[in-house]
């Protein structure tokens, strides 16, 4: 399944994946996701855009929690492009989300194979600070608790990540990335007791403490 | 990634967080301050277009593996082989049959008796050979498939170029592949083991002897015989052997003691207590990511040393819950899967879908 080539100016994502595209929008909007795959499979590439619209938040925060931030962008276009290579392999068109999230923490873990060892820190401060002087100070916060986020265990920084970066809900997450509700709830509960904790934010602390008590 | 699903811990969370969980409830302060400042990390890029995603998708690909003097020279060349069509005058462009184009790059690469100059080019047909001496080179390109470089001293036939498998087979020498076919779609035969493409870039190596080794640069390759199978990520290498097939695969930074234990391990003749030993060794050097090799070698081991392999291996990567230990020992192949799954290097199931694929494919035309 290779990308088409040659589009034509002012056409949208999706109509440029495909020769068949989605015309009922009613329709699509209450498509599941199996829906979508298989269509996508059959050669209906505004299909797949439309699954690209419904999980990029979460193949973005996914890959987030893995990788230095200025890279995150390009691997989010390389996952949906392995999708889009793979999806005839994809068994379970309903388990779509949480494939999909496999493959985006598999080019993570590539990613890292691949790279040499950078101060990830400093590059990253540098990329960001390029605005006004409180933009600066706001994003260097940012960038500094979404470090702290990356210190924290891999199931607690992902959710977390996915909650107050890419403004999903919990359900949301769940739903996205095939993980159980429950444990959706318990990743963030717990995550956020230690980000708090290591914020020294007052009203987690003593929830840390007696966590790890 | 799914942790801590504990259902009493459920309930005693529900109205505890339900800002945090889903912003119903009463807002907290420090989560929405939280959710303001963090938010602005998120991405900026506006939707990309579909040709735009496959070009940059190609050029990073290309960026990060150091490849981009190679990619700005294949560039070069077809700007220069353009200029002179244009000025030579429009032609009617010739029938090609299936096969991939020949590029010259250096000596007298053949295709059969035919030289390869770099005035013409030229084209390799299924059923044809390409053939360099120790002092040639070539490259081959199929728009649908990828580039193959071909090294000197080697030998390689074209076997097939249906539309859903391309099968080469290396007789001996060097190759290095960079194939965007979909995963499965190209084939390397070689003496000793077939090498399936699983992902984009790889160097296969063969000598005199049909003796093997793939290394794996990017995404990862399967390498089968008779059964015997062999997964190789990006960072990893697998030798392989006539009437043995793939070892062990490893990842090349693994320790010179557990390498060479392996090597003894996988190819050398030896009694059962000199491959006990070999074994201990190779658990005892085994790091974090060698889990790759424990993986494998959990179908390799004798099955009272499997046990052995089965603890290092949960301590370095513990199994999915919905696997059991006498399930894994059993070598059931779905269990194995889920624990290689969640090893982290990519998703067996694709290569699964390659082997029903394979098993109804035609056998390998016979070496000439």
């Amino acid at each position: 399944m290779r990308i088409a080539s040659k589009p034509a100016e002012n056409v949208s994502f999706a109509q440029r994946m495909g020769r068949n595209l989605v015309k009922d929008e009613t329709t699509a909007q209450v498509s599941d996701d199996a829906m979508l795959v298989g269509a996508a499979c059959d050669g209906d590439r505004a299909a797949f855009g439309r699954l690209y619209d419904r999980y990029a938040r979460m193949v973005h925060g996914v890959l987030l929690a893995r990788v230095p931030r200025p890279d995150v962008d390009d691997l989010v276009q390389d996952v949906f492009l392995l999708a889009l290579r793979r999806l005839p392999t994809l068994r379970q068109p309903e388990s779509f989300g949480a494939w999909l999230a496999t493959i985006a923490r598999n080019l993570a873990n590539d990613f890292h194979r691949r790279s040499v060892p950078e101060n990830q820190w400093s590059q990253e401060t540098a990329d960001s600070l390029d605005g006004k002087n409180t933009e600066k100070d706001h994003d260097y916060q940012a960038i500094e608790i979404l470090e702290t986020i990356k210190n924290l265990p891999d199931a607690y920084r992902e959710t977390l990540i996915l909650r107050l970066v890419e403004g999903m809900t919990g359900p949301e997450i769940a739903a996205r990335t095939g993980m159980t509700a429950g444990s959706v709830r318990v990743n963030l509960h717990r995550g956020m007791q230690q980000l708090r904790a290591k914020l020294n934010l007052n009203t987690g602390s003593r929830a840390a403490e007696e966590e790890t008590s | 990634m799914d942790t801590g699903n504990n259902p009493s811990e459920n309930k005693l969370l529900a109205g505890s967080d339900d800002y945090l969980w889903d912003r119903s409830g009463e807002p907290d302060p420090e989560i929405q301050k939280l959710e303001a400042m963090l938010g602005k990390l998120q991405s900026n890029r506006p939707r990309p277009l579909l040709s735009g995603k496959a070009f940059v998708s190609k050029w990073s690909f290309f960026q990060r593996n150091r490849l981009v003097p190679v990619f700005a020279s294949v560039l070069a060349i077809a700007a220069i082989g353009f200029v002179t069509y244009t000025v030579r005058g429009k032609k009617t462009a010739p029938i090609k049959i299936a096969g991939w184009d020949v590029s010259w790059m250096a000596g007298t690469p053949r295709v059969g008796p035919s030289i390869i100059t770099g005035k013409e080019g030229g084209r390799l047909g299924v059923g044809q050979t390409l053939e360099t001496d120790p002092h040639s080179r070539a490259t081959l390109r199929a728009d649908e498939i990828g580039q193959i470089e071909v090294d000197s001293s080697t030998r390689l036939r074209l076997l097939t170029m249906g539309s859903g498998l391309k099968r080469i087979a290396l007789d001996r020498g060097t190759i290095r592949t960079y194939i965007w076919a979909s995963p499965g779609e190209f084939v390397v035969d070689t003496p000793s083991a077939t090498t399936v493409d699983l992902g984009c870039a790889y160097t296969l190596q063969v000598d005199d002897s049909g003796a093997g080794t793939v290394r794996t640069s990017m995404g990862w390759v399967g390498f089968t015989l008779n059964g015997r199978e062999a997964f190789i990520p990006a960072g990893a290498a697998c030798a392989t052997r006539p009437n043995v097939g793939p070892g062990t695969p490893y990842f090349e930074d693994a320790s010179d003691k557990f390498r060479e234990a392996l090597a003894k391990f996988d190819f050398e003749k030896s009694t059962p207590q000199e491959r006990a030993q070999e074994l201990a060794k190779i658990l005892g050097e085994a790091r974090k990511r060698d889990a790759l090799t424990l993986w494998h070698l959990l179908a390799r081991v004798d099955p009272g040393q499997r046990r052995l392999v089965y603890d290092r291996l949960r301590k370095l990567s513990p199994p999915p819950r919905n696997t059991t230990m006498e399930g894994i020992l059993s070598l059931d192949r779905t269990m194995l899967d889920l624990w290689w799954n969640q090893l982290g290097f990519d998703d067996i199931s694709i290569w699964r879908h390659w082997e029903r694929t394979w098993a109804a494919s035609p056998a390998p035309a016979p070496q000439k």
